[in-house]
């Protein structure tokens, strides 16, 4: 650091010392100005933001500027859901095929299950079992 | 962003020194009051959104241009002549920006010991020397010296060369020291 820089900061020393010794009504009314001044910060609006399975947003708030990218997203979100629902209605009938031809594939007959004789028996037969 | 406890810290940092800059140039209490309370309102209002650290040069920025649009507002056409010549950048007369000051390096001009710059009476005329300086020196000392900030960053706030910095601040040091010399500190 050369002499004038050291001089400087020297006074600038000084300065700090007038700087802290301020009145205190002008404290007060600097606090206020801070405290109106805060009251106006701006600040970003927070925005709702759709993100892919790759971690990428897909909707972003910024409709305005890409219009035709948010309703690709939207179309995109809708036919996901649309086969979800189909995917599951195959697993549920696929389910429901096996048990109607185990069913019929066994040698007790189908009705034999709405039978109350038959269940009467049954109870009967595994009580005495034990 | 500058979180709102980022800015009202930041604020409450330079505020005081703030003050004390428009002080030097206004010269009334209130006004420099009024700058920097509009300074304040302004990168809140316009800057609040950006990074912390963007701050300090956007405030200066903010600060100096309220000081000139102080000028501009209260003086006479006559007196705001003087004053925007005053503040207007040395690229208009190279001769006198390529000026060099030259020093007696054995007179040793800045070498006062800092005990004798913290006595009691020191800050007054410390204050009122800074004062008398032209506005260009005072505003490149101040943002160089006691803002912190670096030769690129005062020049853009002044809107002149860093080789035009450089002479202001070596200027105003030089009519500090020999100011306070007049008055009988020593240095």
């Amino acid at each position: 650091m050369s002499q004038e820089e050291m001089f400087a900061r020297q006074i600038c020393h000084v300065l700090d010392r007038g700087a802290q010794s301020l009145d205190l009504e002008i404290v007060e009314r600097l606090r206020a100005a801070r405290e109106q001044a805060l009251q106006h910060q701006r600040v970003i609006a927070h925005k709702a933001v759709l993100v892919g399975a790759d971690g990428t947003a897909l909707l972003a708030g910024d409709e305005d500027r890409h219009p035709l990218r948010t309703w690709l997203a939207m179309l995109a979100l809708l036919l996901g859901v649309g086969l979800a629902y189909v995917w599951n209605g195959f697993n549920q009938a696929s389910e429901c095929e096996a048990i109607d031809s185990a069913l019929l594939a066994d040698d007790l007959p189908p009705h034999a299950y709405l039978d109350k004789g038959f269940q009467a028996w049954l109870e009967k037969d595994s009580s005495s079992g034990d | 962003m500058a979180s709102r406890a980022e800015l009202s810290n930041f604020l409450a940092s330079v505020e005081r020194r703030a003050f004390k800059q428009a002080l030097f140039a206004v010269r009334d209490e209130d006004a420099a009051l009024d700058i920097v309370q509009d300074s304040m309102m302004r990168i809140a209002e316009k800057y609040g959104d950006r990074p912390a650290e963007e701050l300090p040069p956007l405030f200066q920025r903010i600060l100096q241009n309220a000081i000139r649009d102080h000028f501009r507002r209260t003086r006479t056409r006559g007196e705001m002549f003087t004053s925007l010549t005053a503040f207007e950048g040395d690229e208009e007369n190279p001769a006198d920006a390529l000026e060099t000051l030259e020093t007696d390096e054995e007179a040793n001009p800045f070498a006062a010991p800092l005990a004798a710059l913290l006595r009691a009476e020191t800050l007054n005329l410390v204050e009122e020397a800074l004062k008398n300086l032209p506005p260009r020196q005072r505003e490149a000392f101040l943002l160089r010296y006691w803002e912190g900030l670096d030769i690129a960053e005062t020049a853009a706030i002044m809107g002149c060369t860093e080789g035009s910095v450089k002479t202001h601040c070596s200027r105003a040091t030089h009519a500090l020291a020999a100011a306070l010399e007049a008055k009988g500190i020593r240095p």
